[in-house]
């Protein structure tokens, strides 16, 4: 079938219908999925947290995801960095005009089943159309609300000097994906998006311990990013070793190639997690059982001296501060 | 032996060094990055000291050659292709990214063959590729002007600045007491330079670019040095062989002679440039424009000339971090990744906070 999205699809008349009917309630609905103008949902216990995000990844279809699964997985994702559980999310769609039906069914049917990984709903949505050439294939916009472990926060300003730093999974994964699958280098590589929901880790992580002073999913700006953040707002110095962070061996080939350093690229399926250095081997064990974060481990330690740096152990054992990209960063990533 | 075994061997040696204060120097500007990427230099003993020599294309390129391009931009309305780096080092006046604020065209390219390519699609414009580069990339300049004249293309002219290393070593000899010499520039003169070398007295090794390479390479300078004898050592040889490639070096001498050339904080060094020979004056930007003699003037609180000669860190120049960062930069050498200023700014940690 080569049917394809229309203006009509978005001005609200049959098509509309057809639209939501056939696609987003089919595949979206559940038992707070709305067909008026808001959702009405029952109330948890106790603090919620919030947060909204927009997917405009480019290739829309890349090895290990879609946008769809990234639209859920970035705000769940958000989500569990406060330890919060995910409970409701709305998206909203801003499709090119053209788009194909199939394809977007292909985004749609990818939430759906990153929702239902996660335990959560979508309860409300939007679909616009814009001309085409006045979007990029299909924009997707979710806000999601959770409801906070008690006992639990985690925060960027709450790294304490002896803590450790670990990171749930390899790095730089999802950066490396997009950038092969945009092709512009002409570099073959098996590399696949780390993109998932990391909100079952985190509850089994928060499970073992609700100390655990900061929680970070490395996207955009990847963890190199995250740690700056993380020694900045705690006023700490993060000291790593290079030979610990994980790296798989083909986004360390293709970055070798470039010159880009993993550290820098967006992992969509990788936190850093800091807690006193007496948690990790209950930690890292929670988060090992979990496919997703098997490869957890700890890359370095929060430091006294070095406020607002992040000084890093090299290879050779040699010391140097963890350098800051300049330029322009790969834009359009998630 | 794993590279990591290699590593704490050569480690050992190195840390065992107690002999008389000896100054390296490594040319080649990928060298540059990885010692400074590594944190090479705080693992040495004090008295072992590295200097970062005139290996990077960027750095060693006088202002007056900004100041020609800027002018062929502005004056001539030339298109200027250039590798992305030289668009922000300044010149005289300004960089050609000002120029192309007041209208230039400086378009990036990855290699001359693209710059030629630009000036097929565009027939109307006369584009200029800013030639620079040292042996590795002589060569692709040369084939653009072979395959520009094969294929009659009257609109492609290339301003030179290349340069080769021999007569520069020579000219720094006496600022280092053994040269780490470059991997890359190697495959293509081959060792009988650096045997010529030694013949003159100067030692060095050619290494490659991991971790286990410098170091090795640095553990057999500590180690011969002390000997007295003047040495060199291929420690590269699975890359490096001793012909090079004459293929490439015949290419580069049917098109191309030596000249007198100015290196950025060093001054002229006899017969370390090359020009196009005046068969193909119709590729040579200088002389197809009529480009006047133009003399550069570098930033006067600039210390880049002490900086590439070694006799001050990059941090102890008073606009090092200040008035010269990488995304502000005053002198060259804090514009390439490849400039000791820049990788210092971006790895060392004796800078202050900033």
């Amino acid at each position: 079938m080569n049917e394809r999205i229309t203006l009509a699809h978005g001005a609200g008349g049959i098509q509309t219908s057809q639209l939501i009917g056939g696609l987003f309630e089919k595949y979206l609905g559940g038992p707070h999925f709305t067909k008026d103008d808001a959702a009405v949902l029952p109330s948890p216990q106790g603090q919620l947290a919030m947060s909204t995000d927009g997917f405009i990844v480019s290739p829309a279809f890349f090895p290990g995801g879609n946008v769809g699964k990234l639209s859920i997985c970035g705000t769940v994702n958000d989500l569990a960095c406060m330890g919060a559980k995910p409970l409701y999310l709305t998206c909203s769609f801003i499709i090119e005009e053209g788009f194909l039906y199939d394809d977007l069914e292909r985004v749609v049917a990818a939430m759906a089943e990153t929702v239902n990984r996660v335990g959560c709903e979508i309860v409300a949505g939007d679909t616009k159309v814009a001309g085409k050439g006045q979007a990029d294939g299909v924009f997707i916009t979710t806000t999601g609300v959770g409801a906070l472990t008690p006992g639990a926060a985690p925060a960027g300003s709450r790294a304490r000097p002896g803590d450790a730093v670990l990171v749930t999974g390899d790095v730089g994964r999802h950066g490396c994906t997009i950038l092969l699958a945009r092709n512009s280098f002409g570099i073959d590589a098996d590399v696949t998006s780390d993109c998932a929901p990391l909100w079952a880790p985190v509850r089994d992580m928060l499970a073992v311990t609700k100390d655990i002073h900061v929680i970070r999913d490395a996207t955009r700006g990847g963890v190199g990013t995250v740690l700056y953040e993380v020694a900045g707002e705690s006023q700490v110095g993060i000291r790593l070793r290079r030979a610990d962070v994980p790296v798989k061996d083909e986004v360390r080939g293709v970055t070798g190639m470039l010159g880009l350093d993993p550290l820098y690229l967006a992992c969509e399926g990788c936190m850093v997690v800091i807690c006193p250095q007496e948690k990790v081997p209950a930690v890292l064990e929670a988060l090992r059982r979990h496919p997703e974060t098997k490869d957890a481990a700890q890359i370095g330690t929060v430091t006294e001296e070095q406020k607002g740096r992040v000084v890093v152990e090299t290879e050779v054992g040699g010391e140097t501060l963890l350098s800051r990209p300049t330029g322009e960063l790969l834009p359009r990533i998630c | 032996m794993s590279a990591r075994d290699v590593i704490q061997r050569a480690l050992g040696v190195i840390r065992r060094y107690d002999g008389p204060p000896v100054r390296i120097m490594e040319v080649c500007g990928t060298h540059t990055h990885e010692i400074f990427r590594l944190g090479i230099r705080g693992l040495l003993p004090n008295q072992v000291r590295l200097i970062s020599g005139p290996g990077c294309p960027v750095c060693v390129t006088p202002v007056g050659y900004i100041d020609e391009a800027i002018w062929l931009a502005l004056e001539k309305g030339c298109v200027i292709a250039t590798f992305g780096d030289l668009i922000r080092v300044p010149g005289t006046e300004m960089s050609l990214a000002d120029a192309r604020a007041r209208g230039a065209r400086v378009e990036t390219v990855y290699s001359p063959l693209d710059a030629l390519k630009l000036a097929k699609e565009e027939p109307d414009r006369e584009v200029v590729f800013l030639s620079v580069g040292f042996e590795t990339t002589t060569p692709s300049s040369v084939i653009s002007v072979r395959n520009a004249e094969e294929q009659g293309v009257r609109n492609y002219t290339i301003l030179t600045a290349n340069k080769t290393m021999d007569n520069a070593y020579r000219a720094l000899k006496g600022s280092a007491d053994a040269f780490l010499y470059p991997g890359h520039v190697s495959t293509m003169t081959g060792t009988a330079i650096y045997r010529e070398l030694l013949e003159e007295g100067v030692s060095g090794v050619v290494t490659g670019f991991t971790g286990a390479e410098l170091l090795s390479a640095l553990a057999v300078i500590l180690r011969r040095l002390p000997e007295g004898k003047p040495f060199f050592v291929n420690a590269y040889p699975r890359v490096v062989t001793d012909e090079g490639s004459p293929a490439s070096r015949d290419l580069v001498r049917r098109f191309m002679e030596p000249v007198d050339s100015e290196w950025r904080g060093i001054g002229v060094i006899p017969d370390s440039g090359l020009q196009l020979r005046e068969a193909y004056a119709a590729f040579d930007a200088r002389k197809k424009h009529d480009v006047p003699p133009i003399r550069g003037r570098a930033n006067p609180g600039c210390h880049c000339g002490e900086v590439l000669r070694g006799s001050i860190r990059p941090d102890q120049c008073p606009m090092f971090g200040r008035a010269c960062t990488p995304v502000h930069p005053a002198g060259a050498c804090m514009v390439s990744s490849e400039g000791a200023c820049a990788a210092f700014y971006k790895y060392d940690l004796r800078q202050e906070q900033q």
